[in-house]
């Protein structure tokens, strides 16, 4: 739709990419403190024990070790993601749960001592029964994970929007299926590290690599008994997150800690088999779906059932429970649908958040599903989703409200960008084409903990001298381009030139920015970054218009040039101000137009430097049942993707040819970032379909904790991309834009999924689609 | 992830090195591409008092051919036998050009492979279908060991601790001999192969029927493996495809896999059957293909 923008919407250059493709930006492992010490945890080798006694007397004594600190040195406190559900202890109090729970860290005056006396430190262990199934975690008789959660259930979602029974009743056609998928890793390319200083002011400052600061703070705080003013939590670069750098790591609050009690800076770091061993990422979900529909493809009720596999923590699992329930509201009609969730513990590292959070393997059963009703009804898979489709101002019956849905315009745009017509059942053997629809959330509607807080603040100062602004955020840009989109936003408010903004973001010491997750930044601190931009121009143009004896309403700034409406207006007493003050300068201001450094010049002046700020949260947003909190969101964007696959019978392998993928972003702030999103989710979703599994041996070890081992795409496998971006211009969004950070997943899967099944016949259940496990399935099909 | 501490040395020629390598025994390990060696060392697997640098040893560079023989120093990176040039086999290039990614190809070795000796090893596979002979410098002067023989174990070779490994002889490539290579795994690179086939197949002068084949298995035994059956089933008969199928069919029936993490025994058997059979189609292509087709 691309409205009349001067900034939004182009291609200009990623604010980090100077310093990034020189080797010049500055992550944890290049910034370096004097005095450093270095840090290292004791991790549990089983996974699940009991701790009978703990002695670090012989890692005490080993020159260079300047402090050990155990359960016995910290405070009490339980913490986690979700206050409901803070189950986790820094260090084992008395039991571990999982092969890397941490009982002990050691700061030393470097790494190699740090780890030895980690070697060093006895733990007398009684091993328990290890529970590493859904199953195991859930027979009768099962020992509890942890005391306060009876037969290991974490969550449990009981939901029924209308009324599902009654409508199954009604239906011609009800079909049952299930999908059995694995844990993922996030696999980001910077493994966590943080380094942590107490200055003399009793502030401790922590710079960590993580996507959420603000939460970071918060639970450091909380663990540590220090206020929040007295922590403060900077972000350098980092690389990627994901998800699972959406809270406060175990190395966050030990580095803290020994900070505080050795007054030095300490650095912690996690290799990549510690990586793994913390997970947070992707669950394992075993889902089962009964969904009903009339004979002219009309759905008409869903039945959901979801198990999450959960590791031994909740993490954010309570969330990724009730994602895999509400995030099948869209983008179809649906009138009925009934929600069972349940997460379990087991002895595996916890699981959390990850791209398309809860969301993704419900939408790939579902959209699987909705292809075989569409052959059962002699339907087009395009023809039953664009019947079913919803419209922008629809509401789910789980009351998510889409503002805006570009839904039909990307389905259109991919069947005609993959040559839909052409290739649908006209192609030769072994080959196939399927496609899928998915939306997701643009920000989480409430933060973590239950606050009236703002979700973001923004600061945006100009400068002295007028030449441009700079925008104060403590918004996490971790690669996704947050730095960049938020430069624009404020270019395009105030009115400059985007390279006349420079932007300073991830520190707490900025305001409050909830971070990056639930794809919420370009929405939410967008927001707050234009009504910063907003009020600053105002109060630019407030001077400006006192100064030439005119109305406000006749002044604007676009481009960095002040456009004043109306009959012509006498300047010449500010420019000539202007120009006097800079005698000798070369740049001097000309043109018939003033110019925003001469009206900023002119405003600092008169009132002293000038700062505005901005600030948003979500309006009050639909929905009172019980989890009406997740999945709630000021916008939603969608998308839909074709997949075009080659299967080979004789091996098993599958080859995915070409991905055609089309986003509904509301409006692009930056195109070349959204295109970039959209590459990235089809790189994770191709990942996860074909590849990721992160496997355990009977005794709860990883056997595959390394990036040799877990298999991520490399770019020899990704296909031939063609990106369509929509643009539906979201209301709820600055300047019209919303995610596209998660949203852009959801059809990978199922897309995949339903290209596999066309070229052979074979409804696969199970994830990832190895040649082994389709070579299988393709003899079973063959043979049945 | 740190190395642990060692001392390093850099032997500036093999007498040197075999010296070095006889007063410290088993506590030096001779060091060349690093692509194993250095991640076992961070890894804890190995913990060596010495690494000995093989990098200065001019008798392990270059390539020679001589008398019909093609004399490999075992110091070749991946990349440079995946570039091939005259002296290098095809079929050793197809094996090295699927050795992980361009960065670990420009650092492992020929040597190095040979020396791990892995059951997967992507250049091991190609070197054993050649019928290629290692040469063992020791102590004692140097000793050639054909590679049918060679590998004991996964990891575990005939070279005795005070030898290195200088070379590889094969046979020079000439017209009437083809290579084929196949690959399984979930990847399309940075991948340690499911199971892996290499065929050699020569010609008689009639261009069908088969002077001699050998069939080299990977990940399918403790060590890389020839299949005596395929080689026999195809050994004087007209290549085609009614006897590549039986001979992909001894080739599943004499592979010993296991089940394990990667993958299952019944289906890597099943996978030697289709890699045997299209790698033979490859070799035959390339052994009927130009004048100019190489081994």
């Amino acid at each position: 739709m691309s409205g009349n923008f001067e900034v939004i919407g182009s291609r200009a250059a990623r604010k980090d990419a100077p310093n990034k493709s020189t080797g010049k930006a500055q992550y944890i492992e290049d910034i370096k403190f004097p005095g450093e010490l270095a840090g290292a945890l004791l991790q549990s080798p089983h996974a699940h024990a009991k701790i009978l006694n703990i002695d670090t007397s012989k890692a005490q004594a080993l020159p260079g070790v300047v402090a050990v600190i155990t359960a016995r040195d910290v405070p009490a406190v339980k913490y986690g993601v979700s206050p409901a559900r803070y189950d986790e202890n820094l260090f084992a109090v008395d039991r571990v749960r999982y092969v890397g729970d941490e009982i002990a860290a050691v700061a030393a005056e470097d790494l190699t001592t740090a780890q030895k006396a980690v070697e060093l430190i006895e733990v007398e262990y009684e091993p328990l029964p290890v529970l590493l199934s859904v199953d195991q975690a859930t027979a009768e008789g099962a020992p509890w994970i942890h005391e306060e959660f009876p037969d290991n259930i974490c969550a449990q979602v009981e939901q029924e929007f209308g009324d599902v029974e009654a409508a199954f009743a009604d239906c011609d056609l009800v079909q049952e299926g299930s999908f059995f998928s694995k844990r993922q890793d996030g696999a980001f390319i910077e493994p966590n590290q943080c380094v942590a200083l107490m200055g003399h002011d009793g502030v401790l400052t922590l710079h960590s690599s993580t996507q959420v600061p603000h939460y970071v703070q918060r639970t450091v705080a909380m663990v540590t008994g220090l206020n929040m003013s007295q922590v403060r939590v900077v972000k350098p670069y980092v690389g990627g997150g994901f998800g699972p750098k959406a809270s406060a790591t175990p190395i966050d609050l030990s580095a803290s800690f020994l900070a505080m009690k050795t007054g030095r800076p300490v650095r912690m770091a996690y290799t990549r088999e510690q990586v793994f061993l913390f997970s947070r990422a992707r669950h394992g979900f075993i889902h089962k779906m009964k969904i009903g529909a009339k004979k002219d493809g009309t759905l008409m009720a869903l039945d959901h059932q979801a198990t999450l596999e959960g590791g031994a923590y909740s993490s954010f699992g309570i969330a990724t429970v009730y994602y895999a329930g509400s995030l099948l509201g869209g983008p179809y009609k649906l009138p009925n649908m009934r929600y069972h969730g349940l997460r379990v513990f087991t002895n595996k590292p916890a699981c959390g958040a990850q791209r398309g959070h809860g969301g993704v393997i419900a939408r790939a059963l579902f959209e699987q599903q909705l292809d075989i009703i569409a052959e059962k009804l002699g339907m087009d898979p395009i023809e039953l989703r664009l019947k079913n489709m919803m419209e922008t101002g629809d509401v789910t019956c789980n009351d998510l409200a889409m503002s805006s849905l570009g839904m039909r315009e990307c389905i259109e745009a991919v069947k005609n960008g993959s040559g839909w017509d052409e290739k649908k059942g006209k192609l030769p053997p072994g080959k196939g084409i399927g496609m899928a629809c998915g939306f997701f959330v643009s920000g989480a509607g409430y933060p973590i903990y239950r606050s009236e807080t703002y979700h973001c603040t923004i600061m945006i100062k100009a400068d002295e001298d007028g030449g441009g602004v700079t925008v104060y955020t403590a918004s996490a840009e971790i690669g996704q381009g947050s730095d960049t989109a938020m430069a624009m936003i404020a270019a395009e408010a105030v009115g400059i030139p985007y390279e006349q903004v420079r932007i300073k973001s991830g520190d707490t010491d900025f305001g409050i920015d909830l971070g990056a997750y639930s794809s919420r930044t370009t929405l939410m601190t967008g927001h707050a970054t234009k009504e910063a931009g907003d009020n600053l121009k105002a109060m630019i143009l407030e001077v400006l218009a006192q100064e030439l004896g005119i109305g406000q309403e006749r002044l604007d700034i676009k481009n960095g040039l002040v456009k004043i409406s109306g009959a012509p207006v006498d300047f010449t007493a500010i420019r000539t101000g202007y120009i006097k003050e800079h005698r000798g300068w070369q740049d001097q201001p000309q043109g018939d137009e003033l110019t925003f450094r001469e009206a900023a010049r002119l405003a600092y002046l008169r009132r002293g430097t000038l700062v505005a700020t901005g600030k948003y949260k979500p309006p009050v947003l639909g929905g009172k049942y019980k989890g009406a909190a997740v999945g709630t969101s000021p916008a939603y964007g969608c998308s839909a993707q074709v997949a075009e696959v080659s299967v080979d019978f004789e091996t098993g392998q599958i080859k995915v040819e070409r991905i055609t993928d089309a986003h509904d972003c509301g409006q692009a702030v930056n195109l070349t970032s959204v295109e970039a999103q959209m590459q990235g989710s089809v790189s994770m979703g191709l990942g996860e379909a074909l590849f990721e599994e992160v496997k355990f041996d009977a005794q709860g070890r990883i056997l595959n904790a390394s990036l040799g081992e877990y298999h991520i795409p490399t770019v020899m496998d990704m296909p031939e991309t063609k990106c369509i971006v929509v643009e539906s211009g979201e209301p709820n969004g600055p300047f019209g834009a919303k995610e596209v950070g998660e949203g852009a997943i959801m059809p990978t899967i199922p897309a995949i999924l339903n290209a596999v099944r066309n070229a052979t016949g074979l409804v696969l259940e199970e994830t990832p689609l190895t040649p082994e496990r389709v070579y299988l399935a393709l003899k079973r099909h063959k043979g049945a | 992830m740190l190395l642990p501490t060692f001392d390093y040395y850099r032997p500036a020629g093999l007498p040197e090195a075999l010296s070095l390598l006889a007063e410290m025994g088993e506590d030096a390990r001779p060091l060349a591409g690093g692509t194993d060696l250095l991640v076992n060392l961070k890894l804890k697997k190995a913990a060596p008092k010495a690494l000995l640098d093989l990098g200065s040893l001019e008798e392990l560079k270059g390539n020679r051919t001589d008398d019909g023989k093609v004399s490999l120093g075992a110091l070749n990176t991946a990349s440079r036998l995946a570039s091939g040039g005259p002296e290098v086999p095809g079929l050793l290039s197809l094996g090295a050009g699927a050795l992980g990614s361009p960065q670990v190809r420009n650092r492992a070795t020929l040597g190095g492979n040979l020396v791990t000796a892995r059951p997967a090893a992507d250049i091991c596979l190609p070197l054993l279908a050649l019928g290629a002979t290692a040469v063992l410098a020791g102590p004692q002067g140097e000793r050639e060991v054909p590679l049918d023989g060679y590998f004991q174990g996964p990891g575990y070779t005939v070279k005795q601790p005070g030898e290195i490994l200088t070379r590889v002889l094969v046979g020079a490539p000439r017209p009437g001999v083809g290579g084929g290579y196949q690959k399984l795994g979930l990847r399309q690179a940075m991948e340690i192969a499911l199971v892996n086939v290499a065929v050699y197949l020569e010609l008689e002068g009639d261009g069908e029927t088969v002077a001699l084949a050998r069939v080299a298995l990977g990940a399918v035994a403790p060590v890389p493996m020839l299949s005596p059956g395929a080689a026999q089933a195809l050994q004087g008969t007209p290549a085609g495809e009614k006897i590549f199928t039986e001979a992909a069919e001894a080739a599943a029936a004499d592979a010993k896999p296991i089940d394990d993490h990667r993958g299952s025994a019944a289906y890597r058997r099943d996978m030697v059957r289709t890699l045997t059979l299209r790698a033979l189609r490859q070799a035959l292509s390339q052994a009927q293909g130009s004048k100019e087709a190489r081994s």
